[in-house]
């Protein structure tokens, strides 16, 4: 009596099934060739031999028993925030208020859902004060401008950057400075001080050429796209001391992330992050479950025209994989998504303290006042909500170390979506880490450049 | 891990220990001591601890001939290949960039030309609102560990330092606009932050390079004793052709029999060595330097039983003594032979106590003696302490026959003999004696080689060496005789170098009965006296302490031997005190009579 395939395959599946359910949560086999291990804990990276995964697979427990001693290393971040030292990274919203009006804002062209207003300068500087008032024993501080549009108050912006670059060489402290802007507003005299205090000048632009869906425009309706490349360029051109990073954000009307990439690495971009949206004031931009696959590919196919790239001499220049292969590299274990609440906190227009730049003006998101600066007890207390290990589904998902658990602003707001994605651009990754490991190591040791710097 | 499994990012690698070199091969896992280091000498990291410049910490503490204008941290050299003070600018927007700029203008300008001619020392260090000076309050330099200390303590921040020139030997003056440096900087961060390697200022070799090497030359040095460093420090010299020698091959006059000396002296002639100090910096000038160990190591001698030898070793011993003709005798011998140590144990000791001690001595009128009459007490103890280790050592040897089922019970052997050999190998009756010039004799007579006592443990060792059959463990209870025969001659030594001490005080044209002046004229207590009965206590109950201890055969006991510890001590602050008022302790009191 023969079995036709088709009686067999829905069996043998069903095995497979029940035997991937019986690898212990500490572990993740990446499937392929060679196939690879990944230890949750310390994010420890193996590949492996086909037979062992098989055997994994089968649930062989001597071997599990084996792998257990590697997965009990120590891991670098977790734990409940217990001791919190002061914040070193400060960004201040010196203009809740934009001179654009992007559609997928989250920050309601700068407004947080509140009336247009600039930090005074008052302001700006009492919180740069607080900044510098901690001890800082071999540590230095970082100062973002953030808005709306930062360049809508540039009197406070360069009061700022005069102010703190006194306070560092009076109290010792070295400090350095990032601002966020649509580059719209850019004059020469603007490119001077990024050059001269070497800035870390993120863009935002979402474009390529042909790119007319009219997300990133003025107040009047008209594409932006020209004017922040003509401002941004001088810079790009003769950068000096600053440096300058382009960030994407992909709406579901475009999610080509290779020809956006592309497009503004020929502008003169060196350092080019996609951001997918998940939420916005206007719905339709969000990407939907169908959406975030087709996204995993394009960022895939982006990912592999930067591998050919950098296995040919280039330099990096896709962020998200830069990035992605930089924690890799350190088995980077974090608890958290980002430094939010804890080593970094965003200021309003009026001094009051948020978690982070997206969370201006949400009540949800508030550790303290002007007087009394970012509470240490509301940033232990939002922080231990938000450990991963606290967090569904992330508690159970093998890829939470590397993630974090996502945006805090965007999960709270508007729920976790795209896990899928994240563990398949992760996975991505690791493939891609180990593909280094094996053809091009001295790559490594780029990216452990990128882990210092 | 019975698959093979590959470690790729960094955290799968730490947590995989492979076949290999061990955890302790790894830097991390070293000991990062100071004096100078065992596995990397951490002084090292703060030679550089500021961008641009070598330091070297230099102290004076065991100079031979110490100078302030050496002490302090001198400037070695200007770095200019330091990358942190790179060429070109990076790009990270700390404060570092500025004076990181200033810092390299300055040293490959004037100001590093002038620190390239001439000696500079460190001269003070700012940091925030702390100024140190690298001076003492009399203004003289602080020694380079002083220094070395206080730079380790500098934090990895903005810094000032003050560089000033010293004059050395014949160089010329130079104006003072030339003498002092200041320079802003930063104390540097030794290792990455995030990675914790090594910053790859250090070259090559750098951190180890002050490393000691005790199994090569650097032994000379050490001073932590680690264990690899040992050699021999004190030796006797080897006989020279031509001496007289006693019967285990050591030389017969006591003076080169027991003089010390440096076994890393430079001058290897006989003639020229003198005694050892006791003070390595007065040692040192006459060591070999490390070149000369690494090129003369030839020169050094073997050192056996604490002498240098140069030619084969020969034992001392004569196996061709009598044998005893069975294990009874033998064990029987021994019985006799514990009764003897222990009745020189309170012979020595009574005449330990009849010894002055310093603060009864007129050094006005005998300037060496407080020293001497210490000597001569300490030497007698060391020899009583000897035979009190025979004494154990014979009872063991009984208790180990015995247990080996080649002898009945016959120990423990804990009598007091009634006669002591002589010179002439005749006998003389116990007694309790001050250590006049006779009694000295005496002693030097029991313990002569080939005397009668020497020659008893002879025939012991020659019966364990030549029956080995008979007695299962006949080379350890050799190698324990023959350690005693080897006290024994130093017994010898040491009496003889005692004559040779008080031999000086000794007037031979004083009166007869005059004590000399390092002794107490002590008189044998009344045994009915409270003190004597005392005494006597203590003795008894630590012999029965003994008894019991050996009985058992486990003479580690601790609680008879803690007891037994515990009466000798109080015995021997009773037997002072009594001493001291002029009395002796009747030890004998109690044993029966000897029998003629």
């Amino acid at each position: 009596m023969s079995v036709s395939l088709v009686q067999i395959a829905p069996v043998a599946k069903a095995q497979r099934e029940q035997s991937v359910q019986l690898l212990p949560p500490w572990m993740h086999i990446l499937e392929g060739d060679p196939p690879l291990l990944f230890l949750v804990n310390g994010s420890q990276l193996f590949q492996i031999t086909p037979p062992m995964e098989g055997r994994l697979i089968r649930g062989d427990r001597e071997l599990e028993s084996q792998l257990r001693r590697l997965a009990s290393v120590p891991s670098q971040d977790h734990g409940t925030e217990t001791t919190l030292i002061p914040h070193k990274a400060v960004s201040l919203n010196l203009a809740q208020h934009c001179n654009l009006s992007c559609k997928y804002c989250y920050a309601d062209e700068g407004r947080f859902g509140g009336t247009p207003k600039l930090m005074t300068e008052v302001v700006a500087l009492q919180v740069i004060d607080q900044l510098f008032s901690f001890p800082r024993s071999g540590g230095h501080v970082v100062i973002g401008f953030m808005g709306g549009e930062p360049f809508l108050n540039r009197p406070a912006l360069y009061r700022v950057v005069e102010h703190a670059r006194s306070l560092s060489l009076s109290k010792g402290v070295p400090v350095s400075f990032s601002v966020t802007t649509n580059a719209t507003l850019l004059q020469s005299r603007d490119l001077d001080l990024l050059r001269d205090n070497a800035f870390s000048v993120t863009v935002s632009l979402d474009g390529t050429a042909d790119s007319k869906d009219g997300l990133r425009i003025f107040k009047n309706g008209s594409d932006s796209q020209e004017q922040a490349i003509s401002r941004i360029h001088p810079l790009l051109d003769r950068p000096g001391r600053a440096r300058i990073s382009a960030r994407i954000t992909i709406s579901r009307l475009d999610l080509r992330v290779t020809e956006k990439i592309e497009f503004l690495a020929n502008l003169g971009f060196r350092d080019i992050g996609v951001s997918p949206l998940r939420t916005s004031p206007d719905p339709s931009l969000i990407l939907n479950t169908e959406d975030w696959a087709i996204f995993l590919r394009e960022m895939t196919r982006a990912g592999e025209i930067e591998w050919q790239r950098i296995k040919g001499g280039h330099d990096f220049r896709f962020a998200n994989m830069e990035i992605a292969l930089k924690e890799i590299h350190r088995g980077s274990s974090r608890s958290l998504p980002c430094g939010a609440a804890k080593d970094y906190v965003s200021v309003d227009a009026e001094g009051n303290y948020f978690t982070c730049h997206r969370t201006i003006g949400d009540p949800r998101f508030v550790l303290g006042d002007l007087e009394s600066g970012p509470r240490p007890e509301s940033r232990s207390a939002f922080l231990k909500s938000r450990h991963v290990d606290s967090q569904a589904p992330c508690s159970s998902c093998w890829a939470r170390y590397l993630c974090g658990g996502g945006c805090h602003a965007e999960v709270i707001q508007a729920g976790r979506q795209g896990c899928d994605y994240i563990r398949g651009w992760l996975a991505y990754c690791l493939r891609i880490y180990n593909q280094i490991s094996l053809e091009k190591p001295s790559l490594l040791e780029q990216v452990t450049e990128l882990a210092h710097g | 891990m019975d698959e093979k499994i590959f470690p790729r990012n960094l955290t799968a690698r730490a947590a995989m220990s492979v076949v290999g070199n061990p955890v302790s091969s790894r830097l991390e896992s070293g000991v990062g001591v100071c004096y100078p280091g065992l596995e990397f000498d951490h002084r090292n990291l703060d030679r550089r601890f500021f961008p641009g410049l070598v330091f070297t910490f230099v102290s004076q503490d065991e100079a031979d001939f110490p100078s302030d204008q050496l002490r302090g941290a001198e400037l070695v050299s200007t770095d200019l290949c330091d990358p942190e003070l790179p060429e070109v600018s990076d790009v990270s927007g700390s404060l570092h960039v500025q004076l990181a700029k200033d810092l390299r203008e300055a040293l490959t300008g004037e100001v590093g030309d002038l620190l390239n001619e001439g000696s500079f020392f460190l001269e003070s260090l700012k940091q925030g609102k702390t100024r140190i000076s690298m001076r003492g309050q009399e203004g003289t330099p602080l020694d380079g560990t002083v220094v070395w200390r206080l730079v380790r303590s500098l934090r990895p921040e903005p810094l000032e330092i003050v560089l000033k020139w010293r004059k050395k030997n014949k160089e010329s003056s130079r104006p003072r606009s030339k003498q002092i440096v200041r320079l802003k900087g930063w104390r540097r961060s030794f290792v990455d932050p995030d990675t914790g390697v090594i910053k790859d200022v250090f070259r090559a070799g750098e951190l180890t390079q002050s490393m000691c090497s005790p199994w090569q030359h650097d032994f000379r040095d050490c001073g932590c004793h680690y264990w690899a460093s040992n050699h021999p420090d004190i030796v006797l010299l080897e006989n020279p052709p031509g001496e007289e020698l006693l019967p285990d091959k050591n030389p017969a006059n006591p003076e080169l029999a027991n003089t010390p000396v440096d076994w890393l002296r430079s001058d290897r002639s006989q003639f020229a060595s003198v005694a050892a100090s006791g003070v390595r910096s007065k040692n040192r000038p006459y060591q070999m330097d490390f070149y000369e160990i690494n090129e003369r190591w030839q020169d050094f001698s073997f050192v056996l039983e604490g002498r240098e030898i140069s030619r084969p070793y020969t034992r001392a011993d004569d196996l061709s003594k009598n044998p005893f003709n069975s294990p009874q005798t033998l064990a029987e011998r021994l019985f006799k032979l514990a009764e003897l140590e222990h009745v020189l144990i309170l012979e020595y000791l009574y005449a330990y106590f009849s010894i002055k001690r310093p603060d009864e001595i007129d050094s006005g009128k005998y300037p060496a003696l407080r020293d001497d009459a210490v000597f001569a007490a300490h030497e007698l103890l060391i020899v009583a302490v000897s035979e009190m280790r025979h004494l154990r050592w014979v009872n063991q040897l009984l208790w180990e026959m015995w247990h080996a089922g080649i002898i009945p019970q016959l120990g423990p052997s804990l009598g007091v003999a009634g006669w002591v050999p002589t010179a002439d190998k005749k006998l003389r009756k116990r007694e309790l004696r001050i250590l006049d010039p006779e009694t000295l004799q005496s002693f030097i007579a029991v313990e002569q080689p080939s005397g009668t006592l020497d020659g008893q443990y002879a025939r012991v060792i020659a019966t364990f060496r030549l029956k080995k059959g008979e007695y299962p463990m006949a080379d350890q209870w050799a190698q324990m005789a023959e350690r005693i025969i080897a006290d024994g001659v130093q017994h010898f030594s040491r009496f003889r170098e005692i004559k040779s001490v008080l031999d000086d005080y000794i007037d031979p044209n004083a009166p007869v009965g005059t004590s000399p002046p390092y002794l107490r004229n002590l008189e044998l207590a009344d045994p009915a006296s409270a003190r004597a009965k005392q005494a006597l206590g203590l003795y008894r109950e630590l012999i029965k302490d003994l008894k019991a201890g050996y009985e058992n055969g486990d003479l580690e006991d601790a609680k008879y031997v803690v007891n037994a510890r515990k009466a000798m001590t109080d015995l021997k602050d009773l037997g002072e005190k009594l001493g001291l008022e002029e009395y002796g302790i009747p030890l004998f009191d109690g044993l029966p009579e000897p029998k003629e």
